[in-house]
Parts: structure tokens; sequence; C-alpha cells
């Protein structure tokens, strides 16, 4: 079989890569400030990250069956946007949270039939997509900014048994989402589907099913993070969720999730990828540092957690030439 | 009577691909099913399997009407078919892949949990009945390719299935791993099972089929019980013509300059102090059973590896460690086993593909312009020395092209560089009767000139009718080398199979 | 199944050839040009084509590049981020304002170069970690399209370059200028793609990577080459946009990344890689031009242009998924 068994802390290290990163931050920046290795900062990260965390859970689906989803930023921004419009107008907010959930749910819908019932590249669906419904929201919103009344932002301070709100949803989607992907028949049948489509449409999958509802999935991740983030800015800029969608496959490919198919996971992988990004801008804040670095970090962090895994999969290839009789030869 | 195909046809764009199919499985009984790449056999199992529908005809099944729409139906129905090409998922685990589609679910049943405990019992219990000694959870990425063809067999026995069709199922089992499987035909057989068993392999069909049939050009052309037929009346019928007419006359002359020089090559694990010699002008074959080492020894020599040791020499300058674009400037060219894979760029036309390799030989640098003239020139030359048939349309993708013409035109491109070696792994592989004659023909008049060519492949027969010398690989050593005066087929698959009848299963 | 008759074999002939060849952008994008001459006023005058023209022309020199990248089946997100580096990088040496070069006589030459020097670094960072490293072109070109886009940021403190040379800047302003500028790198870059080893050997890599490498094609160099090559073409748009705006500025052409993945994906070049050309990608960067600028025309507001590209995109790739199916029908 494999020869891997020489190197088990380095296996070990690899296969857990960013638990091991945001570890390593972690130290690193304590070291830095005592005022980052304190319960209170680490609610702040979570609090911080509820949001993009949640974004990038739903698009883990997404990626593990190949496909990629572009359009989550400009969904939450429409989102975000009929939330604020409607609130403003002084409607109740449960009913424009509603009216808003039922949009994402359309706009996840449309994703939907041409990727999975036209066979349109998933690419160029979410790229139109992510144009359109900017647009949308822009529209709507009139290219202006709103704020947000009281009682809606105070949704994302209030605690429950001293847990933040936010910390809760995240707490929830993830472990339901990693249980559907590690225990359920859909979660089997999405990593078959992911690895190779047309083998899981002859074993019988119903993978036109898979594909049309991952789609739905990060579109109502992409609501839920709208919510929580909008709550938490306390106001709807026109470049609300711009970009976001890049740093949630960012997230889950720091993670492990590949940009192939077939392989990733909510937990740990994905919380961790998204955790760490934002440990890192945390971190930088809370040491004083130089606010223009923050970019360049993140950039760097992801660069580097490419570089490791490729270089992983480089050397287990070539470790991978099939032996023939690997017990009878010395 | 289990199954009974009557009068089906198919034809495919106007071209008739089966011809008033009649045949019939007992039950409990092996069929076997033989006939040339282009026969009709896998396009009557697809029809057999609900892939595709038949134009005219019908099938009966325990004596009700058989019409399946799709696999799902015909598995439905008892009809199990195990394909050539694996349909595994390398990232999820044995026991997934074997429940796939029915999962033991934890009640309550509406949520679709698996219920881990009884999968992997159940798994245990069908991987037993094999004899295989895998855990259930190992993943499927780190099975040998003859585990893997085991699963796949595992899969067609947890469906229940009354007719298993097996189409080419011991190309990548060992001899050990394809003895277990005849035992497990044979109590699939007296258990009441029945199993269609296609191969190329007459010696095994033979040996456990209770009846055959062979499809010639869309028709079946005999059908009986096997003890009615030996291997070389069965071959016959498959091709048409007695096999001593089939390999055109040789007019070479090897020579007594070496080509290239190998010297105690050994990478771990797969192939073990390999030295031999090939000569100008000859054609040197490379003898051996799947799991016997030749395509990693044509890769080796080709790619080279970094724990291999040992050497090579290309007219006495060490090539041990170059790469392949610098062989290739040398005059060293690598006919790889799956074209498809990595021997062709199938979306691209006919002409790119030809002119890939040699390039660099048209232009004088890689940004000066190519010339064009000379180029085109010397595509037609090689297009017509190669016999592409009926292709004036250079600019056609080579996806759209029959195996025989795809094959063509990788020898075409490799042809196209002058190369003085050529490594062929397989290179009649999946290729029609007609083409196959003349690719040998092609080949002998390379080595009228100066090339020497490495032969590998598993048809000994082929090897045979073709080479001056066979070397003989078995379990990753040289087992043998026989001149031409002792061309024996038992001979060959003697000395292959050394060693395998003693080996223990791990 | 669609029955072929022998009488109607020539016309279905002529239709499969015409589907087959290259892409339908080139019917798409002057019907479109001669359908919005008629409805919206004020487009065809020659002010307006003018317009379009030199609008269009940093768009087509980063589809350029970035045609290059996908024939090899890969994609270059970072574009926009070395055009904002070189900018400033650009920018810094040549501004009047005590910028390094102030003080020599060829410091617009000195600059162009080492603007062009700086894309082809960037793009050759990208290239060796997707050759070298393997390394996925989406997240590979993604973190560095953060990285140098916090580079140009942090490097200037968000803030922008007044002051450049006039010289420089007529590069950009002036349409004659700028319009030979883009045509060389066009005629350039066509020629690499048609008539030299290196063209046939990108859509090689691009077809099928394992047997461009057995058949002797030098992949490593090959993508290295192809993403320093996207990074100079990034280089190329940025002096022309830099001398439009005459400032430099490290956020330069941050909306245009999705307009040049939205032209060549329109235009037919396959993100699968294997296909492509650069007159296609042409005339996919004439369309989203001529769409933006009657839209403008029209009064339409920022966002419903961004509706209506969205809607375009999407009906390209529907047509471009119903001309495959209907081809694979046809033969």
């Amino acid at each position: 079989m494999r020869n891997s068994n020489n190197k088990p802390i380095q296996n070990f290290i690899l296969n857990n890569l960013p638990i091991f990163l945001l570890v390593c931050t972690v130290i690193v920046f304590s070291l830095f400030s005592d005022k980052f290795l304190q319960l209170s900062n680490f609610k702040n990260i979570l609090v911080q990250a509820s949001s993009n965390i949640i974004l990038a859970t739903g698009i883990t689906f997404v990626l593990i069956t190949g496909g990629v989803d572009l359009s989550i930023g400009s969904i939450m921004f429409l989102s975000g946007a009929i939330i604020s419009k409607l609130i403003c107008q002084n409607h109740p907010p449960i009913l424009s949270c509603a009216l808003a959930f039922v949009a994402c749910i359309i706009c996840g819908l449309l994703n939907s039939i041409f990727i999975s019932k036209f066979r349109i590249l998933p690419f160029i669906v979410t790229l139109a997509a992510m144009y359109f419904w900017r647009g949308t929201g822009l529209w709507l919103t009139e290219t202006r900014a709103l704020n947000l009344p009281d009682n809606f932002t105070r949704l994302s301070s209030f605690n429950f048994l001293g847990v933040p709100l936010p910390i809760i949803m995240v707490f929830i989607i993830v472990s339901v989402c990693q249980w559907i992907l590690s225990k359920t028949v859909f979660g089997k049948h999405l990593y078959a589907t992911g690895e190779n489509i047309d083998g899981a449409q002859k074993a019988g999958v119903n993978t036109s099913r898979i594909i049309f509802t991952v789609y739905l999935i990060s579109s109502v991740c992409a609501f839920i993070g709208s919510v929580i983030s909008l709550s938490q800015i306390g106001a709807l800029s026109p470049t609300f969720g711009l970009n976001k969608e890049f740093s949630a496959i960012a997230a889950a490919v720091l993670g492990g999730t590949s940009l192939f198919g077939g392989k990733g996971k909510v937990f740990p992988g994905t919380l961790a990828g998204a955790l760490l990004i934002q440990t890192i801008e945390n971190g930088l804040v809370v040491c004083n540092a130089d606010p223009y670095l923050y970019q360049i970090a993140i950039a760097a962090v992801i660069l580097f957690a490419v570089l490791i895994d490729c270089t992983r999969q480089i050397i287990a290839k070539k470790q991978n030439i099939r032996l023939i009789r690997p017990q009878d030869f010395s | 009577m289990l199954l009974t195909i009557k009068d089906i046809d198919k034809s495919f764009f106007g071209v008739q691909v089966l011809r008033k199919i009649n045949f019939s499985v007992e039950k409990g009984v092996v069929h076997g099913l033989v006939g040339e790449n282009g026969a009709g056999k896998t396009t009557l199992m697809n029809i057999l399997g609900g892939y595709i529908q038949p134009d005219n005809g019908f099938m009966i099944l325990c004596d009700k009407p058989y019409k399946p729409k799709s696999p799902r139906d015909a598995l439905n129905n008892g009809i199990a078919f195990i394909h050539q090409e694996l349909n595994l998922f390398n990232n999820l685990s044995v026991a997934e892949n074997l429940f796939l589609t029915n999962f033991p679910l934890k009640k309550p049943c509406f949520l679709k949990t698996i219920n881990k405990n009884s999968l992997i019992q159940k798994s245990k219990t069908i991987l037993e009945k094999l004899d295989l000694n895998i855990q259930p959870d190992t993943p499927v990425a780190k099975l040998s390719a003859g585990q893997r063809q085991m699963i796949e067999i595992a899969k067609a026995l947890i469906a229940d299935a009354k007719l298993i069709i097996f189409d080419e199922p011991t190309t990548s089992l060992t001899q050990y791993e394809a003895n277990v499987l005849f035992k497990i035909i044979n109590q699939l057989k007296l258990s009441g099972v029945s199993s269609i068993y296609i191969s190329h392999n007459i010696d095994d069909v033979l040996k456990i089929c209770d009846s055959v049939t062979v499809l010639r050009d869309g028709e079946v052309v005999a059908n009986g019980q096997s003890s009615d037929f030996d291997k070389n009346s069965l071959i016959s019928h498959m091709l048409g013509r007695s096999l001593d007419k089939f390999f055109p006359p040789k007019k070479n002359i090897p020579k007594n300059q070496i080509l290239i020089k190998v010297k105690d090559l050994s990478l771990p694990g797969v192939i073990s102090n390999i030295s031999f010699d090939l000569y100008e002008s000859e054609i040197l074959g490379i003898a051996g059973l799947l799991g016997s080492g030749k395509t990693e020894l044509a890769s080796l020599l080709f790619h080279g590896a970094s724990n291999l040791s040992g050497q090579i020499f290309f007219q006495n300058n060490d090539i041990t460690n170059l790469s392949p674009a610098e062989k290739i400037k040398l005059g060293i060219a690598y006919l790889t086993e799956e074209r498809r894979a990595d021997g062709l760029c199938l979306d691209r036309s006919i002409y790119d593909n030809i002119i890939l390799s040699a390039l660099r030989n048209y232009a004088r640098t890689c940004i000066s312009f190519i010339d064009y003239n000379k180029l085109s020139e010397d595509v037609r030359c090689i297009a017509n020395k190669v016999e592409l048939k009926a292709i004036k349309d250079h600019s056609a993708p080579v996806k759209t092209l029959s195996g025989g013409n795809q094959q063509k035109v990788v020898l075409s491109k490799w042809l196209l560089t002058k190369p003085t070696v050529l490594i062929l792994d397989e290179p009649t592989r999946g290729i029609d009767v007609g083409a196959k004659h003349e690719i040998y023909a092609l080949l002998n008049k390379i080595v009228e000139g100066n090339a020497g060519i490495l032969f590998i492949s598993s048809d000994f027969d082929e090897l045979i009718g073709i080479c001056d010398r066979i070397i003989v690989l078995s379990r990753g050593e040289i087992a043998g080398e026989l001149s031409k005066s002792d061309f024996n087929n038992s001979r060959i698959f003697e000395l292959a199979s050394k060693r395998h009848a003693n080996e223990k299963f791990k | 199944m669609i029955q072929v008759s022998s009488g109607n074999t020539h016309i279905l002939r002529l239709i499969t050839g015409f589907l087959k060849s290259g892409s339908f952008i080139f019917w798409i994008t002057p019907s479109l040009f001669v359908f919005l001459s008629i409805i919206t006023p004020g487009f065809f005058s020659v002010n307006n084509i003018l317009n379009i023209l030199s609008s269009s022309l940093p768009l087509m020199i980063l589809c350029t590049g970035q045609t290059f990248v996908l024939i090899t089946g890969g994609i270059d997100l970072s574009i926009m981020s070395i055009v904002a580096l070189t900018s400033i990088v650009g920018s810094k040496a040549i501004t009047l304002d005590q910028g390094w070069l102030c003080n020599s006589d060829y410091s617009v030459l000195i600059g162009i170069i080492i603007m062009l020097l700086c894309g082809a670094i960037c793009g050759f960072l990208n290239g060796i970690i997707v050759a070298f490293i393997q390394g996925p072109p989406f997240i590979v070109t993604l973190s560095t399209m953060i990285l140098f886009s916090g580079i140009a940021i942090w490097s200037t403190m968000s803030s922008n370059i007044y002051n450049l040379p006039p010289a420089f800047c007529q590069i950009g302003s002036s349409l004659g200028l700028s319009l030979i500028f883009t045509i060389l790198i066009i005629i350039m870059a066509n020629t690499i793609l048609q008539r030299t080893p290196l063209g046939k050997w990108l859509y090689a890599v691009g077809s099928n990577i394992q047997t461009s490498f057995i058949s002797g094609v030098p992949i490593k160099p090959i993508l290295v080459f192809t993403y320093a090559f996207s990074g100079f073409c990034a280089a190329c748009a940025s002096i022309l946009l830099t001398g439009k705006l005459e400032t430099g500025s490290p956020v330069l052409g941050e909306r245009m990344l999705l307009d040049v993945i939205g032209a060549t994906v329109i235009a037919g070049i396959s993100l699968y890689g294997g296909r492509g050309k650069i007159t296609w990608a042409i005339f996919g960067v004439l369309l989203f031009t001529i769409i933006d600028n009657s839209l403008n025309l029209l009064n339409f507001s920022f966002f419903s242009i961004m509706i209506t590209k969205g809607i375009i995109i999407f009906i390209a790739a529907f047509l471009d998924s119903m001309r495959t199916k209907l081809i694979k029908d046809l033969s």
C-alpha cells in the first residue's frame, strides 16, 4: 500500500492543515499582544465571522459537486435590500425577512433550474446571476445607502444564555450541515456526484436532484448570512456583500474543500478556514498593525495554504505508483 | 430457459451494428460471448442492460417479456451488468460504494440517516463471501486495481441478480483473483444464477463456460456447447479466417547494432533487474499478463522515476535521466496504452494531433513561424503511408474517428518525428481486424529501415506473428527470452504465469 | 433524432458548418450593432462610434491576455489587481510630483517599461505557482488578486497619484495612439497563437495536458509564459486606463473583471480550455461595449445596465449549449 507511515506527525498536520494554521495564528498573535488571548476577544472573532462562516458553509455544498456559485454576494445584497427597504417603510421586520427569504429561494431556484435542467455551466449561470441580482438590488435601493432602525440591529446582540445569537446560528447551521454531509444518504450521494457525475448517474444516484438542491442550500445560507451581517452593520451600502463569494470560496478551499469536487467538510474544514481569515483580521487590529496590511496578510495565508496543499498532492502522487506485489518485494 | 433474445436488430446512423441476433441462456449456466472488437458484443449487452433500445426484435426473461427502459429497470428485473470500466468513487469507502443506492437506514427513515453498524456488517458479509481481506471502512482510493474489480463484482452480488453480465472481468485481476472469480461464478451457477461471460481470453472462456456464442460483424456465426469447440475453431469463427494468414510477411533482418540497452532497471515494488537490448531493424516483443509490469516498464523507459535504479542507453549514450521531451528529440517515440487518455487531444483536429510532437522541427524557435508548406506536405505523406482511411478532411476532430483510425493518428504523430526507436504499448487494443493488419504491415515497413520497435502486448498470438524476439515478464522480472524458432504460445504463457500458482493473496 | 433525407443534406451541411465555425459572436455583434443603430438615437454617429472604439480598447487588451489563459484551461482573476498595481508603480515612477524618475528625460519611456515589467512579474508569479506547485488557477489567481490589490492599496495608503506627464497621458487619451497600441498587441498575440509552435502548444495543453506532456510539449514553461503574458496585457491596459484617467489609482478598473470574463465567455471561448480565438474575444468585447454605450445613451441607470449584462451573458450561454446540442444531433 502507500508508504506514508514514515512520518505520522507530518501527515497529521497535513491532513488537518486548516486547524493547524488556525492554532499557529492564535499562538503568533498571542505573543504579540495580551489583549488577543482573551475569551471576549475570541467571542468577538466568532461573532464577526458568523456571516462569513454561514456563507462559506453554503458554498461548500456547491463546491463538493464540482460547481461554483458566484452569485451569493449579490443574493445577499438583494436580500439585504429587500429587508432594508421594507423596514424603512415601517413594515414589520418578520414580514420583511420572510419576503427576502422568498426572494432568495427564487434566486436559488433559478440557478438550480438552469444548471441542473438546462445543463449550462455553473460558472456562467452564477456569473450572470451575480450581475443580475446586484443590479436588481441597486434598482430597489436606487443605489442609496439605507440605515436600519435599532429594533433590527438589536438582533445581533441578542444573547441566549450569554451566547450571542449569531454564534448560536453558526452552531446550529454548521452542525446540521456537517450532519447532512457525513451521516445522510444525501451527503454520500453528494460526494459521489462530485467525484464522478456520469458514474453516479449510472449507479442510480439522482444527480439532477442533488445539483438542484445544492444551489438552493447556498442561497438560503446567503439569506441567513445577509440577515446576520445586516443586523451587525446596521446599514445597507451599495457595496454590501461585494466579493463575499470570493471570500466564502477562499474559506472553503482553505478548509480543505477541493475545487474539483468530491472533497470537503463543513466541520472542521470550512469553519476553520473562515475562522482563520477572521482571526488574522482580528489579530492585526488588536496588535495595532497597519490596517492596510490586512489584505496582504489574508492573501499570503491563502497562498501559503494552497502551496502546502498542492505540494502535498504532488508528493502523494509520486508515492502513488500502483505497486504490483507490494508484499513480495523487499 | 432464463433469457431468450430473438431477432434483435440495431443500427446507429444508418450503420447496421446488430443483425437478427438470436440466442438464449438457460438457468444456472455460464454462457460465453466472444467476438472481435466491433463485432457487436457491447451493443448487444447494452440492449440487455437497458442502456439502449433495439430497433427490432424482443427479449423474454423468466417467461415474461423484457423491455428495460434504463439500467435501473434492468437491475430491478434481476440483470446486473459488471462493466469493464470500473464505476467506483475514490472519495468514498468500500462499504459506501457497495451500498450507494441502498444504504441501510436508521429510524426515522424519512431523515435518510445511514445506519453505520448495519452498513459495516452487511459489507463484511459480502467481502468474506468473495474471500477479500479488506476492511469496509477503507477508502476505495487505496485499493489495488484487482481489488477494485472485485468490489465491482461484489456490487452485482448484492443486487441479488438472476443474470450477471461480466464484461472482460479479468483485465485487472491476478491469476489468483481470477481463480476466485471463477469459483464464485461456479457457485452462482450452482445456486441458479446464470452468467454471460465476455472475454478475449479464449482459454478462460472454454474453461468456465458451459455454452458459447460467437459474434462477427453483428451476426451470430456460431452457437453451442463449449465442449463442441476448441480454441482454434473459436478464433476461426471470430475472425472469419484462419490465424496463420493473419499476419503480413516480414522482410526485415535485425542488425547487430544495439539501439537501446537497458541495464538492471529496478523500481521497488514494480520491476526488478530488467536488462535487455533492442537492435536495429528489430521488433522486440515484451510479453506478459496483466500485473507483469510490462506497461510500467514502458512508462519508466520514457518517463523515468525518482527512485529508479539502473541505466538506459540509447546508441551508447546514457539517457536514464533525460526528460521525455529530450528523449523525443533523440528519436524515441512512446505510444501509450490508453490513446484516448494520453495519446490524443480528442477535441483537436486530426491535423493538429499529427503535428503535435514534431512542431519543433518546422520552426526555428518556439515563437518563429511554422513552415506550413513543408509541414502539410509531410503530414499528407505520412497520412498516406499510414493509410488513414477515407479521411479527406484533416480538420475533423479526432474523437469522431474509429479506434483503428485514432491509433493511426497517434502513430502518424510519432512517425512525423522520424523516430529511431518506437515503444508501443498495446498498439492494437480496441482496433478491428482490418486495421490491425494494416498496422502490422506498417510496423514491418518501419523496421525495414534502421528503426527498432519495442512491442508490448498481452496478446501472445500477436507477438508471435509480428516479433523477431520475445522477452517474457512475470511479476516485474524477466522470466525468459524466446528467439523466433522457439516461438510457442503455451511456452510464453508458461513463462508469463511463472510463480503465480503458489502466491498468497494478502 | 433528426431524420436526414438526401435532398436536404446539402442545406444541413451548410447549417452545420456555419454553426460549427468558430463562434456565433461573429453575427450577433454586427446584428446587435445594426439593431441598436436603428432604435437608439445618437448611436450611429461618428462621435459615438469613436467613443465606443476608444472605451473598448483597454478591455480588448485585457481579454487578449485572458484568452491565452482560458485556452490553456485556466483562468486569471488577478488581472484587475495587476492593472491597479502597475498603475501606481508607473505613476509613482513618472509623476511630476517628485516621482522616482521625474528628473530624467526618458521618464515616460522608462516608466512604461517598468509598468510592463511589473505586470509580467506579477503574471510570472501566478504562472510559477500554477505550473510548478500545480495550484488550481481559480484559487491561485484569486489569492494573488487579493495580494496585489492589497500591496497597491497599502503602498499608496489608498490614495491616488496625480500630476502625470502629458506625454504619458496622450497614449491613453488620444484615440489614434491607443488604437495603434492596441492593434499592435492584438496582432502580436494573434500571430503567436496562429502561426507559431507556442500557439499550437497552448491549445494542446488546454485540450489534454497528459497527451501534451507525453508528446514532448514543454508544459511548465508554457503555463508560466501564459500567465506572464496575461499580466503583461494587464499592464498594457493599465497604461491606457491610467493615461485616460490621468491618475494612478490603486483601485483602477475594479469593476472590469466581470466584463473581461463576461466578454470572453460570451465570445465562445471555452472555460475548459482548448478552444478560442483572439478574433472571437474582440467581437465579444465589442458586444459588451456597444451594449454599455447604447444603454447609456438610452439613459438606463447603472444598475439596469448590470441587469442587462447579466441577461445577455446568460442568453449567450444558453444559445451556445443549444448550439452544441444541435451539432451533436445533426452529425
